[in-house]
């Protein structure tokens, strides 16, 4: 018949067609380093390392740019970068930064501490630049000479030292003439990073080459950086499986079927606990949360060990009563820790307690609050943060298992930021605010001055937890440089946190860190922990530590 | 001349209710584009940035009104503003990167399904009874019937990674600039292949079926037999005679395709990380990026209307009928 004879002259071609195409896939170059941080399907211009309104193409901040010291979060050290060394002066109001000689900026000009000065200016004149809020302790920044400068605080603050030091520098002689640094989209970015020559820039795919006048002598020591566009985590775990990808900052399930198993050799990965703590939150605007009895028992009934096995497939481990993640474990009191027990899993402990604070269980096994009604309480999580989603059914369970009427809402995360933030919850899962220091963290977990008043939106410290000790420790803090004195106070903090409980802590993220070392060798690893192994650490500098330290197997043609 | 104008104002309305129902929209959302920034950051922006991110996107808290007199202004314009989740490049920028590519991907899809669809269902029709009758309409829509995205997949899975047959994403190599010349035209129909056939794949039955069944009722109509008992060649009877008739449900629902090549991809685009609109428009949402939405749905909705438009054309070419009762 016709028709059939058609139908076998198409399909012949199909095949024609396709085995034409079919080739074995391209290796890819040498000397260039793969890497897939962010997510997109097409990729837009923009290498503005001073905007916050969005993220600019990954390293922009710590590739492209340098800050003045780098934070290495692994050993909770400053390391110098831009700047030499800084010092304090008249009564620690002053801040003198002297800034690195020999630096030259990609265009071969000269680097300066005049460029260090006009970049702080120039966010104090664009408050849509201040992501740091620096401006809002400074009193002036000035260029002493060509290698110093000084920063005069406007009341003595020696936590802002880290946002400064974090501060991305740009050069004086092309921002000076940008009209609108907010919306500059700085299409062929002058810098003294190591990777600064766009060479590619096309919707699905960029490359940056690197420095030509590099301050390090001999770094990079690759050619370039490759950053394909993948949409989604699902994509690219799949160009991670398949080698096309050398160095990769995602969320992989079962990591060591899905991707080492594939190329023991060459499939690395290394999850180190210095994400943020994710917190259970007890609304204290509340009863019965607002009391200390009752936070503490709802810690007691949580089986953290299951949480953290069904939630994270075991990546992370359950945190300790002072909520440090090991970012800060330098900090970390294991003393003061270690008298923490209302983070231990015992139900029968956490019953005791919720029977001495006066809340029963009545026949039919619930149990009541102090109006004689059924104790009912909703745990709030964004819906589609699977992790989230699974740690609150553990949570539920547990809280059910104490006679409390417990349920997961989920909610799209506009509206369920909106109810955390106006305090209009029972309890809710949420991430804390990490810092070099403990001071930020602790800052927004219970100093009083974050405190907003229910219904009104409040940026952090969304349980709503005042501590009159902990305001004394933090305005202690403000004004210590002395490390060993530092060390007391974060303990004496830590101290404060674990007897008044504000908040739950739950388990520590992990830093997400894959990498093929087939290609490429001097990757941070649990053998050689010089710094976070993973590409997301961009805010502080610490991918720079990465960057120069990575080496190619096979150098470039 | 007449029916054409009365048309043309129905769009007219249809394209304001449209725009005022895009503005309306993301306003009923909770949040705006500064707290879902914020949120994405996951504690690593400082929350004292939160105020200075609203200053930058120039979050107003205007009256209604006042803002929908302005978003009018701008669209007649041309102006769909900056986009917050790519702040600060504009819309239109934004829309421009993914919008050829869509257009390229999903529109060939639709007139190739469309085209062979139409094609195969005259066969059948014809032939009707004979063993490709008996089983291909019927396998088609089996296959029809699993999702887009599904096909999508296990064309991937199939053809990409096990047989390494196809590149396995991406619109073209990331080695190849884009140029007019037979290599990237080549690498990029390569790259196409896949997800416009599984897209294909998926949607043939439809047309085939909806062609078969029209044609076999048009064959049995006395003016076709009529053609037949005239001597006519079967040829000129199939395709001048019943065809034309036959096809004008198709091409009402070939405009529909058409208008919906914008925003019905998107799945596809994802599964091959095609740099098209779809995943612009999940983004957008993600991100609460008004701007970034309303250009996009501005997009698909101008789509919608300028296919429909083309489909009064057509109709009125191909069925005099319309014709005689408009003038």
């Amino acid at each position: 018949m016709r028709g059939n004879r058609c139908f076998l002259v198409v399909m012949l071609l199909t095949v024609a067609f396709a085995s034409s195409c079919s080739r074995a896939r391209k290796p890819l170059p040498e000397g260039v380093l793969v890497v897939s941080q962010e997510a997109a399907s097409a990729w837009v211009r923009n290498f503005n390392p001073l905007t916050t309104a969005a993220a600019p193409r990954w390293p922009t901040q710590a590739g492209i740019y340098e800050p003045l010291f780098v934070f290495n979060s692994l050993t909770g050290s400053k390391v110098p970068w831009l700047a030499t060394r800084y010092e304090w002066l008249e009564g620690n109001q002053l801040l003198r930064i002297h800034t690195r000689t020999g630096v030259l900026w990609s265009d071969g000009k000269k680097f300066s501490a005049r460029d260090v000065a006009f970049t702080f200016q120039l966010v104090k004149r664009f408050p849509g630049l201040d992501r740091r809020s620096v401006w809002s302790f400074l009193q002036s920044v000035i260029a002493v000479d060509d290698t110093t400068v000084d920063i005069r605080f406007r009341r003595l603050f020696i936590p802002g030292f880290d946002e400064v030091a974090a501060q991305s520098i740009v050069p004086e002689h092309i921002w000076k003439s940008i009209p609108n640094p907010v919306t500059f989209t700085n299409d062929q970015p002058v810098a003294t990073g190591p990777f600064t020559e766009v060479r590619v820039f096309q919707n699905q795919v960029y490359e940056i080459g690197r420095n030509p006048h590099y301050w390090q002598p001999g770094r990079p020591r690759f050619d370039a950086i490759r950053c394909p566009a993948l949409p989604g985590n699902d994509r690219a775990n799949m160009a991670l499986a398949f080698d096309e990808i050398d160095w990769a900052g995602n969320f992989v399930p079962a990591i060591d079927r899905v991707f080492v198993k594939r190329n023991p050799a060459a499939h690395r990965y290394w999850f180190p606990l210095t994400g943020t703590c994710v917190f259970l939150y007890a609304n204290n605007m509340r009863a019965p949360y607002s009391d200390v009895r009752v936070r503490k028992a709802i810690s007691m009934a949580i089986d953290r060990q299951l949480l953290v096995d069904v939630a994270l497939y075991r990546y992370s481990r359950p945190s300790d009563a002072t909520g440090l993640s090991d970012a800060l474990s330098t900090w970390r009191d294991s003393s003061v820790a270690a008298t923490g027990d209302w983070v231990k899993h015992d139900t029968k402990k956490a019953a005791a307690l919720l029977d001495e604070a006066g809340l029963r269980l009545d026949a039919q096994g619930r149990r009541l609050l102090a109006n004689g009604q059924p104790w009912r309480c909703q745990i709030l999580v964004v819906s589609g943060w699977s992790d989230w989603v699974r740690a609150c059914q553990v949570m539920a369970r547990d809280l059910q298992a104490l006679g409390i009427d417990a349920t997961v809402r989920t909610y799209d995360f506009s509206a369920w930021f909106q109810q955390v933030q106006k305090g209009d919850f029972d309890l809710s899962l949420g991430w804390t605010f990490e810092g070099p220091t403990p001071y930020t963290f602790y800052r927004w977990l219970m100093a009083s001055e974050t405190v907003k008043p229910l219904g009104q939106l409040a940026v952090g410290n969304w349980h709503r937890y005042a501590s009159p000790a902990a305001d004394r420790l933090l305005a202690e803090f403000e004004g210590e440089t002395d490390p060993v004195e530092q060390h007391r106070l974060c303990s004496e903090l830590q101290r404060v946190f674990v007897k008044e409980a504000p908040a739950i802590p739950l388990y520590p993220n992990p830093s997400w860190a894959e990498y093929n070392v087939g290609r490429f060798t001097g990757f941070p690893t649990p053998e050689d922990p010089y710094a976070d192994p993973s590409p997301n650490k961009i805010d502080r500098g610490e991918v720079l530590l990465v960057l120069t330290n990575l080496a190619p197997r096979k150098p470039a043609p | 001349m007449n029916h054409l104008l009365r048309r043309l104002g129905f769009y007219a309305i249809a394209a304001w209710v449209a725009i005022t129902i895009n503005f309306l929209l993301p306003r009923l959302m909770p949040g705006d584009p500064a707290t879902a920034m914020f949120g994405r950051m996951l504690g690593q922006l400082s929350p004292e940035t939160l105020q200075s991110l609203r200053e930058t996107f120039g979050l107003t808290s205007d009256p209604l009104w006042k803002q929908y007199l302005g978003y009018l202004q701008h669209v007649l314009r041309g102006d769909l503003g900056i986009s917050a989740a790519y702040f600060p490049t504009p819309v239109t920028q934004v829309i421009g990167t993914g919008l050829v590519w869509t257009v390229l991907l999903a529109g060939s899809a639709v007139v190739i399904s469309f085209a062979l669809g139409t094609l195969l269902g005259i066969a059948t029709a014809w032939w009707r009874r004979g063993t490709v009758d008996a089983w291909l309409p019927p396998a088609l829509t089996f296959i029809g019937s699993f999702p887009y995205f599904w096909l999508s997949m296990v064309a991937l899975y199939v053809a990409g990674f096990s047989l390494g047959w196809f590149p396995l994403g991406h619109a073209y190599s990331d080695e190849l600039q884009p140029a007019w010349t037979f290599e990237f035209l080549w690498d990029v129909i390569a790259h196409a292949a896949l997800p416009v056939g599984s897209l294909v794949l998926a949607t043939l039955g439809g047309w085939v079926l909806s062609m078969r069944n029209t044609m076999i009722t048009v064959l049995g109509s006395d003016y076709v037999n009529l053609a037949r008992a005239k001597g006519l060649p079967p040829a000129r009877v199939v395709l001048r005679y019943a065809a034309r008739d036959a096809l004008l449900p198709s091409i009402t629902s070939f405009g529909m395709a058409l208008g919906f090549v914008l925003g019905g991809s998107l799945l596809t685009e994802i599964v091959f990380s095609y740099p098209g609109q779809g995943y612009l428009l999940v983004q957008a949402v993600r991100s609460q990026d008004y701007p970034l939405m309303q250009g996009i749905f501005l997009c698909i909705t101008l789509a919608v209307l300028a296919a429909n438009w083309c489909v009064d054309l057509v109709v009125l070419w191909l069925d005099p009928r319309i014709r005689d009762s408009a003038s």
